[in-house]
């Protein structure tokens, strides 16, 4: 089966080769022939992509060892499901997994556009069929998936423990989704620079995509803070290691995109920027990529650095390259009739947000590469850590929390004095109570208020836009409050989505700051039957339970857990040794509330006296942060509601490209 | 309504951000130095069990602060021994102070861009409205009555 594999692999490069050239001979000619020709040799592709993937899952299942990925990355003793995680879970796997999902979501680009956009598909099929191929190359010629070993080893490896959990078996796949689906937009966009076909159509065709793109990287992003937070035993959940910038970076950049673009959709303006945001947003998730298997950079995701390095750097380069160049020679073109009302409106608030936003983005990047850049310079190897990076992105962060409560709520075109009354009365009523609970509460740090307060103030503009559109059509429909509140959202899922994620993003500022400034830790060595007092608990060491299993041995400590003399629960915080790769690892127990997380770590055990070393944590409000990214996620699922008022504007679009009239946007 | 947006942009750019609330000495300096055991986090954040590293500083630090030690000499003990790669964060000399002001001084050149074509483009509106031919009297009522209901329509 591997053999196949292999061959699957060669055939898709063939094939992915002659897409390019026959969609791209038949978009110079205009002979749909060849542009279905090279259609269907991407639907090939993929077909040759998933009997790759499903050779190397068959090699996995079945522990064929002489499989050089999979003897260093499975065992028999493995867990099933680590079993089929094993599959991103090493170099080899994981670029075969991105391949996999590039071209399935070139498949269904293809579906889509059967009829539409056919002056564009052909370049879109060149571009996402090159970028293929370049991961092909990689796996065909540099780094083989199915290379076998001289001699067949009796046991595997294992996966590393510290992927053997169950949010490494959704993380990476969620960020690789967030990844990959950025060539779509990319794909797209030099298809419109090409073929200078620079209208709205393009944007609003991908629009979906960008936000696919955006969810799965806020999911990747949030799963892997919590990987972070569960497995690595800290007490934190992001450390601006340099693997987690690079995944924050394409965040930051969709998000500025997401927003531009809605300027573009409604004033035709931001032509150039929306462009570069797309583009920068493509090349980011390659340096992501780069950074993460190159080795230039230290990181605790080392498992996956290896020598790509130059082939990521050439690839990025040839991106830029191009890129930039058709936007250069488009630039005439783009060039939009950029007007501002006022300063005072959603349009102004937006360029503030998106300056925010690709600031934060850059501070992200200088701050990964200066290391680089000084040992280069200087010859002295420096590091750059979480100090920088929230005494940096931290003020910019708050600034951002601010923007988003303006920015919903602020009137297009022009906010009037008597509108911004209206709107924002009740906002800054409210962030003045919250500002005032939480410091009524004990929560006294400047920056904590300043934040919490800002929360409010951005829940009372989002509360009042509800409440407002809700009662608007109770009055002038007579629809009861639930009705009105369904028909409101069901009517503009784009709109109300988006609050319901800024309601999501405020949450999870509010976890930030809580678990951040008011973070109480205590290390403490414990014999059988002793106490210690952290914050408002009592804990009680009760000794320790040892297990073992084929795969795994297990040191719980039992840790009982009183507050105002009252017990409230028992906690087993672990050590675990597994035995394949004689590695241990800390399994922390957490005691999550809506107030704080009570979070122990086993530090070390010494059985002769008995003594065990515990790390305790309490982190405030830390739970609102994974309730923040429930919310997003629903607030995303919600703009992604099929859009009549959406599904019109860009059968205006296309009509209006078709003809050559000008229409108006709205 | 334009002050106290301003003041807040200010005051929250211009003080830097803690860390943590009410660190202590040890901790602060823990959080100074980078551990080198890989881990990528700071000594006091260190998840490695027994690290080689960061438990032997972290006494270290802890006997130096009984000696009366105060941080920066501590922390110039770490770098002489270990070079600049141990410290956390750039030190705020040299070369590396481009490390802190070029973020700052990009946010600066690109809120500048913003804002001079915010402006631009502003002026460009009130031009072309200018210029545009005053509507026969029939239509104004109903330009006011459009402008009243853009200012109050927000979707």
């Amino acid at each position: 089966m591997t053999h196949l594999g292999s061959l699957a692999l060669a055939l898709a490069f063939l094939l992915a080769c002659y897409a390019v050239v026959t969609s791209l001979w038949g978009a110079l000619r205009r002979q749909e022939a060849w542009i279905t020709s090279g259609t269907h040799a991407a639907y090939a592709v993929f077909g040759c992509i998933v009997i790759a993937v499903a050779a190397l899952l068959q090699a996995l299942i079945i522990h064929d060892f002489n499989v050089e990925y999979v003897a260093s990355y499975s065992s028999s003793t493995l867990p099933f499901q680590y079993t089929i995680a094993a599959l991103w879970g090493g170099q080899k796997g994981s670029l075969l997994f991105w391949t996999f999902l590039l071209t399935f979501f070139s498949t269904i680009v293809h579906l889509q556009n059967r009829t539409k956009n056919r002056e564009l598909m052909p370049y879109v099929t060149a571009t996402l069929m090159v970028i293929t191929l370049f991961f092909l190359g990689l796996l065909c010629f540099i780094t083989p998936p199915f290379e076998r070993l001289s001699f067949t080893p009796q046991e595997g490896s294992d996966l590393n423990p510290l992927l053997q959990n169950y949010w490494m078996t959704i993380h990476p796949p969620s960020l690789y989704l967030g990844y990959v689906s950025a060539s779509v937009p990319f794909a797209f966009a030099i298809a419109a620079l090409v073929t200078g076909k620079l209208s709205d159509v393009w944007i609003r065709t991908t629009r979906r995509w960008a936000l696919t793109s955006w969810f799965f990287l806020s999911i990747g992003n949030l799963l892997g803070g919590r990987w972070a937070y569960e497995v690595l035993g800290w007490g934190g959940y992001w450390a601006w290691d340099p693997v987690e910038n690079a995944a924050i970076m394409p965040w930051f950049t969709a998000s500025a995109y997401l927003h531009s673009v809605m300027i573009q959709e409604k004033k035709n303006m931001l032509k150039v920027w929306n462009m570069v945001l797309v583009i920068l947003t493509f090349a980011l998730t390659i340096f992501g990529t780069f950074l993460t298997r190159s080795g230039v950079i230290s990181s605790v995701h080392s498992f996956t650095q290896s020598g790509l390095g130059p082939y990521f750097m050439a690839f990025l380069l040839l991106v830029l390259t191009t890129s930039l160049g058709l936007l250069i020679y488009r630039f005439p073109e783009l060039k939009s009739d950029n007007e501002l009302d006022s300063l005072l409106s959603r349009e102004a608030a937006f360029l503030l947000n998106n300056w925010v936003l690709v600031g934060l983005a850059f501070a992200t990047f200088w701050g990964t590469v200066f290391p680089v850049l000084s040992e280069w310079v200087r010859g002295v190897k420096i590091t750059v850590g979480p100090p920088f990076f929230n005494k940096v992105n931290g003020p910019l962060g708050i600034v951002l929390l601010f923007l988003t409560g303006v920015g919903p709520v602020i009137a297009w075109r022009r906010a009037s004095a008597k509108s911004l009354r209206r709107n924002f009365t009740f906002s800054l009523v409210s962030g003045v109570i919250f500002g005032v609970l939480f410091f009524l509460l004990g929560y006294r740090n400047y920056y904590a208020i300043v934040v919490l307060s800002l929360a409010g103030f951005v829940l009372g503009t989002i509360l009042s836009e509800f409440y407002r559109g809700t009662r608007a059509r109770q009055a002038m429909l007579r629809e009861n409050s639930a009705q009105a509140l369904g028909r409101l959202v069901g009517k503009n899922p784009r709109r109300y989505g988006g609050y319901v994620v800024h309601v999501g993003v405020v949450l999870i500022f509010i976890g930030v700051a809580g678990s951040s400034f008011f973070k109480i830790e205590k290390q403490i060595s414990l014999k059988p039957g002793e106490t210690v007092e952290v914050g408002r608990y009592t804990l009680k060491y009760d000794g320790i339970k040892n297990s073992e299993d084929a795969h795994v041995a297990s040191q719980a400590a039992v840790v009982e857990v009183f507050v105002g003399g009252r017990q409230i629960d028992t906690m087993h915080p672990e050590k675990r040794l597994y035995k394949k790769q004689n590695q241990p690892t800390t399994e922390v127990a957490i005691r999550p509330t809506l107030r704080e997380d009570l979070y122990v770590v086993l530090g070390s055990y010494d059985e002769p006296s008995g003594l065990a070393t515990l790390q305790v944590f309490v982190n405030p409000l830390l739970s609102w942060l994974w309730i923040g990214g429930i919310v997003l996620v629903l607030g995303t699922c919600i703009t992604m509601l099929p859009n009549p008022a959406e599904r019109q504007a860009l059968a205006l679009a296309r009509r209006s490209v078709e003809t050559g009239a000008e229409v108006a946007a709205d | 309504m334009k002050t106290p947006i301003v003041l807040l942009f200010a005051g929250v750019l211009l003080c830097p951000a803690p860390t943590s609330a009410a660190p202590s000495t040890t901790q602060e300096i823990e959080e100074a130095l980078t551990c080198q055991c890989s881990c990528g986090l700071t000594v006091h954040s260190c998840n490695h069990l027994q690290c080689g590293f960061a438990v032997p500083a972290k006494q270290t630090i802890a006997e130096q602060i009984q000696q009366e030690k105060g941080k920066d000499e501590i922390i110039a003990a770490f770098v002489a021994r270990y070079g600049e790669k141990v410290l956390s964060a750039p030190t705020t000399t040299g070369f590396n102070l481009a490390a802190w002001l070029t973020p700052f001084l990009a946010l600066l050149i690109g809120g500048a861009v913003v804002g001079v074509l915010s402006l631009r483009w502003t002026r460009k509106r009130l031009r072309d409205a200018a210029e545009t031919p005053i509507a026969p009297p029939s239509t104004n009522q109903y330009r006011a009555r459009l402008q009243k209901e853009l200012d109050t329509f927000d979707g």
